[in-house]
């Protein structure tokens, strides 16, 4: 028995490892000093399982509470908003831990626990982090079930936890699916800063996306219904830019010019395609170049980029179709002059290059291949770790480092178009992506982001140009290859056939996993109710009310389940004995003896074994199983099994038996 | 399970003092007599459902919101489990044992496990508490004890079974009404008496020696011996309770008459009678024993013992 909980060791170390267990994936969410507060009080209440005298007494307490406040308000000016609340009840767990009177508070602690349990799921709601919390919450529930008993032991306790989860789990299912979704008025949504993260950005100095070149981070998926295009037409439009400065390019200040823009024409086979964006900071929807049709609430700019009033800082998804052939038609008095906006006068130097690859004697496409040859003849390379060009970056490039990657390559071409006198732009967005052949879905990841440029031709629009593609067409035509890349080194490119076996297998379970998580964030991340009512209503379940009589009525059928499973017991142990024994009686019976009622089992059997010598001892054996079994004290299921693999055994000899009937009928005639 | 009458059935007291049970025979523990709240610290889990729910329904979390949906469910789950560790135990009355007043009665409790669980943290409440475990297919045996202040009758009342197994959110009870009465003897004077001077003439030696400090033998354990005479190394080698027995030469006849005890009212002579009666049974003394209409010839053993004190419990 467990006199008093709160002092008993095993428990305290229990509830504090889970608690150490719960409070761990905070290190990457809150700052240094909450986090480094809570450690300190965890420590020493460790420390007080042993030395209880070390333990703080009312005064130190009180200081402690003193500082706990001291650092929520330094670090967060008050407890509202996601950061704040996590961060008090971080700490009032701390606080909580250093008084441990009772069973009561052994409970708080445990409640508290479950609430930072909750407050991980605000940062991170990844598959594993689910699992790991999962795993958490077993232990601080077999801490209640350890409180709980009367002789604790350690594995039947999670044991006990486990079973209770497991047999949660499919009721939660239920109701997560069920239980109608509203969404939180806005007011209540507390605006957190969230933390920056990296992403295209709305100007572009070469060298910028060098920082994502790296990057594994997911920025979008994307799930064609239908074909998918080639890899070379996968232009994922974003931010248009088309001010520099010579060094720096941004967008343009005045779109106001949309209202006289023609309506794009489109041409070909369209693309269906559902849009997973992963949380952005801006509200960019990456379209396949060039979307002709979009939901609200999104809207198309002047520079044909999707914008969407919508927060973005939560996974969105959105249904959009795209075409990969369009005529924009004419230019815009604004759009020309941005279009052609130089940074001062040209040097001579490019000059020079302008007029030797013919772009002010000749048409405009033709200028352009030349440029485009230049590129590919002369020593231009392709990386993604470049010298920096810090003055006057485009000549650098063009004349003397000739090292760059694609907004070097894009802003370059770009430029010396618009010296020719031909309307050009800069085109930012993502290109490619990964297709995952799990879930055939492509994976677009911030190492795809790129730069390309736009040009405008008569008859034709704005058509894209990516001189990239000159210079290093593999970037287009395939992925890089981000697992095998290494900074400074040569780029590798993702070839289908190519690699390893041990590599190709890793790669499968790569995009096995994402093919998961992809999943996992579109039908249990993303599950709102929206998505709960298209789901829900393919099963006929259309309104609040609905939902509410399927949820109670499988609910309920659950329950039903599970409690017939828990609480069907076979037939009592006794009940089963006494069967047995009665095969016995049959067995016997055959032998023409019978037990008398009220006759004992042990009479019965001193009665018999004279009758039937031969089988005294297995009478003997059966009777004293089948008593012990029944009446004993050490009943069990192994007597039980005894007991009856001796009665199958148990045989009357049949000559025996027809010996004595034969004398009962000779008994009979003499009468 | 034989039906309740309506009136039985929606009456308060089934749910704090258990069943009417005339007959008193084995009582299987079911739905009809388990029952089953929330405790204090269930109400205070549901409270972090509807926080965990609210925290979901701000940050539009879903895994919050599984979250608070796994905790609702494993609450509502726990009803079961918790009726679990009580459903299908059997009660039955054991002996009360018969005490001198002041003393705690005991009352003997067999509880079968006949099914294949295991039982967690049993609780077995009458005045003071028990926990056990029981095996499956295993029974129990416990007393209870109860401090008596009166002699006469001590009913057992209701003992309540009890169970918060496993997560301590539902507490899940039955109330049993008990039969079993114990006896309580007058509690024996603290003073000791001389023995009456009897008017029989057999015994003229006017003076014995009573008790003595000549041991002469074990005889078992009887309800009133001196804890002092208490035979523990034996009980410590685990061959059961034996008091020593002291003697003295004298084995002649003595007659314990009510109207000789000494003391004012009526319980005060009781408690001096008892005294004798005990002493004298220690001493192995042959005593006779008069109360009121009740006369009993010399005797002793415990069979005489038992009766006079009976007879002294129930005047």
């Amino acid at each position: 028995m467990i006199t008093n909980p709160a002092h008993n060791k095993e428990i305290l170390i229990f509830l504090l490892s889970s608690i150490g267990l719960i409070v761990l994936p905070h290190v990457y969410h809150l700052h240094l000093a909450v986090f480094g507060f809570f450690c300190l009080l965890l420590v020493w209440r460790f420390v007080g399982i042993w030395k209880p005298e070390r333990l703080p007494t009312f005064p130190i307490i009180l200081l402690l509470i003193v500082c706990g406040m001291a650092i929520l308000y330094t670090q967060h000016r008050g407890i509202l908003g996601r950061d704040g609340g996590t961060s008090l009840f971080v700490i009032a767990l701390g606080l909580k831990l250093m008084e441990i009177k009772s069973e009561r508070d052994l409970y708080l602690i445990n409640y508290l626990a479950f609430i930072v349990a909750a407050s991980q799921f605000l940062y991170e709601q990844s598959i594993l982090m689910a699992a790991y919390i999962l795993f958490v919450c077993c232990v601080l529930l077999a801490t209640l079930v350890y409180i709980n008993s009367y002789v604790a032991q350690t594995g039947t306790s999670l044991k006990k936890a486990a079973v209770i989860v497991a047999q949660a789990i499919p009721m939660a299912i239920v109701v997560f699916i069920l239980f109608p979704r509203v969404e939180a008025p806005r007011w209540l949504l507390f605006n957190d800063e969230q933390k920056a993260k990296m992403g295209l950005s709305d100007s572009m100095e070469p060298g910028f996306i060098t920082d994502l070149g790296m990057s594994d981070e997911l920025v979008f998926r994307v799930k064609f219904t239908g074909a998918i295009p080639p890899s070379k037409q996968r232009y994922w439009r974003g931010p248009v830019l088309t001010q520099t400065d010579g060094k720096k390019w941004t967008q343009a200040n005045d779109l106001s010019y949309q209202k006289y823009l023609d309506k794009p024409t489109f041409s070909g086979k369209p693309y269906q395609y559902t849009l997973l964006m992963e949380p952005q900071e801006k509200n960019w929807v990456f379209a396949l170049d060039m979307p002709a049709d979009y939901p609200n609430p999104l809207r198309q700019n002047a520079n044909y980029q999707l914008i969407t009033s919508d927060d973005l800082r939560k996974r969105t998804e959105f249904k959009l179709m795209s075409y990969p052939a369009y005529n924009t038609g004419y230019l815009t008095k604004t759009e020309y002059k941005d279009a052609r906006q130089l940074p001062g006068k040209p040097s001579e130097n490019i000059k020079q290059l302008v007029t030797q690859l013919h772009g002010f004697d000749s048409q405009p496409d033709e200028f352009i291949n030349q440029l485009l040859n230049h590129f590919r003849k002369e020593d231009f390379h392709y990386t993604l770790t470049p010298p920096l060009m810090e003055d006057n970056p485009i000549e650098t490039f063009l004349f003397e480092t000739r090292y760059g990657f694609c907004s070097h390559y894009a802003s370059a071409f770009v430029y010396l178009m618009r010296v020719a006198d031909i309307p050009a732009r800069v085109v930012t967005g993502y290109q490619g992506g990964e297709f995952n052949e799990v879930g055939s879905f492509l994976e677009i990841k911030q190492a795809d982001a790129h730069a390309w440029a736009e040009v405008w031709l008569d008859k034709q629009g704005w058509v894209r140009v990516d001189p990239t593609a000159a210079i290093a067409p593999e970037r287009i035509e395939k992925n890089i290859d981000i697992a095998r890349l290494v900074p400074g080194g040569l780029i590798s490119y993702a070839t289908p056939g190519s690699g390893q076996a041990a590599f190709n297998l890793l790669k499968q379970a790569r995009q096995l996993w994402s093919n998961v998580d992809y999943n996992w964030q579109r039908w249990v991340i993303n599950y709102n109710n929206a998505n709960q009512a298209s789901f829900l209503s393919s099963f006929g379940i259309a309104d609040f009310k609905t939902m509410v009589y399927w949820m109670m009525a499988i609910v309920g059928i659950i329950t039903a389940l599970l409690s017939l499973f828990l609480l069907y017991q076979r037939p009592k142990s006794t009940d089963r004995t006494l069967i047995v024994y009665n095969r016995f009686l049959k067995k016997i019976a055959k032998a023409g003896l019978s037990k008398k009622p009220g006759e004992g089992a042990r009479d019965f059997a001193e009665r018999i074994k004279p009758k039937l010598p031969e089988q005294a001892v297995s009478i003997e054996q059966i009777t004293t199983a089948f008593i012990s079994q029944r009446y004993g004290s050490k009943a069990s299921d192994a007597g039980l099994r005894l007991l009856d693999d001796l009665v199958t055994m148990f045989k009357v000899k049949f000559q025996e038996t027809n010996n004595l009937s034969k004398t009962h009928e000779q008994d009979k005639n003499k009468l | 399970m034989n039906p309740l009458p309506l009136k039985e059935r929606f009456g308060l007291d089934r749910f704090f003092l258990g069943e009417r049970r005339p007959d008193g025979k084995p009582l299987t523990l079911n739905q009809r007599r388990i029952f089953i709240l929330p405790t204090q610290r269930g109400l205070g889990f549901g409270l972090l459902i509807l926080l965990l729910a609210l925290i979901a329904f701000v940050y539009n979390n879903n895994l919050a919101y599984m979250l608070a949906f796994l905790l609702g469910s494993i609450f509502f789950i726990t009803i079961l489990h918790t009726y679990k560790s009580l459903a299908g135990l059997t009660v039955q009355e054991g002996q009360a044992i018969a005490v001198f007043a002041g003393e705690a009665a005991g009352f003997g409790v067999h509880i079968d496990n006949p099914t294949p669980v295991e039982r967690q943290n049993v609780r077995l409440k009458m005045k003071t508490a028990e926990n056990f475990n029981l095996k499956a297919h295993s029974k129990a045996h416990l007393t209870l004890y109860d401090l008596t202040q009166k002699r006469g009758w001590h009913p057992a009342g209701t003992v309540t079974i009890s169970s918060t197994y496993p997560l301590g959110l539902f507490r899940a009870w039955s109330p049993i009404r008990f039969n079993a009465k114990a006896l309580v003897y007058p509690k024996p004077a603290n003073q000791e008496v001389p023995f009456p001077e009897t008017g029989s003439t057999q015994n003229q030696q006017g003076r014995f020696k009573k008790g003595g400090d000549e041991f002469y033998g074990l005889q078992s354990y009887q309800a009133g011996d001196p804890i002092r005479h208490i035979h523990w190394k034996a009980y410590a080698k685990g061959l059961g309770l034996f008091s020593k027995q002291y003697g003295g030469e004298s084995s002649s006849e003595i007659w314990l008459d009510f109207g000789h005890a000494p003391g004012q009212s009526l319980e005060e002579r009781l408690s001096y009678l008892c005294r004798w009666v005990v002493d004298a049974e220690q001493a192995g003394l042959s005593y006779g024993f008069i109360l009121a209409g009740l006369r009993l010839e010399p005797g002793n053993g415990p069979a005489h013992y038992r009766k006079c004190l009976e007879a002294l419990a129930l005047f």
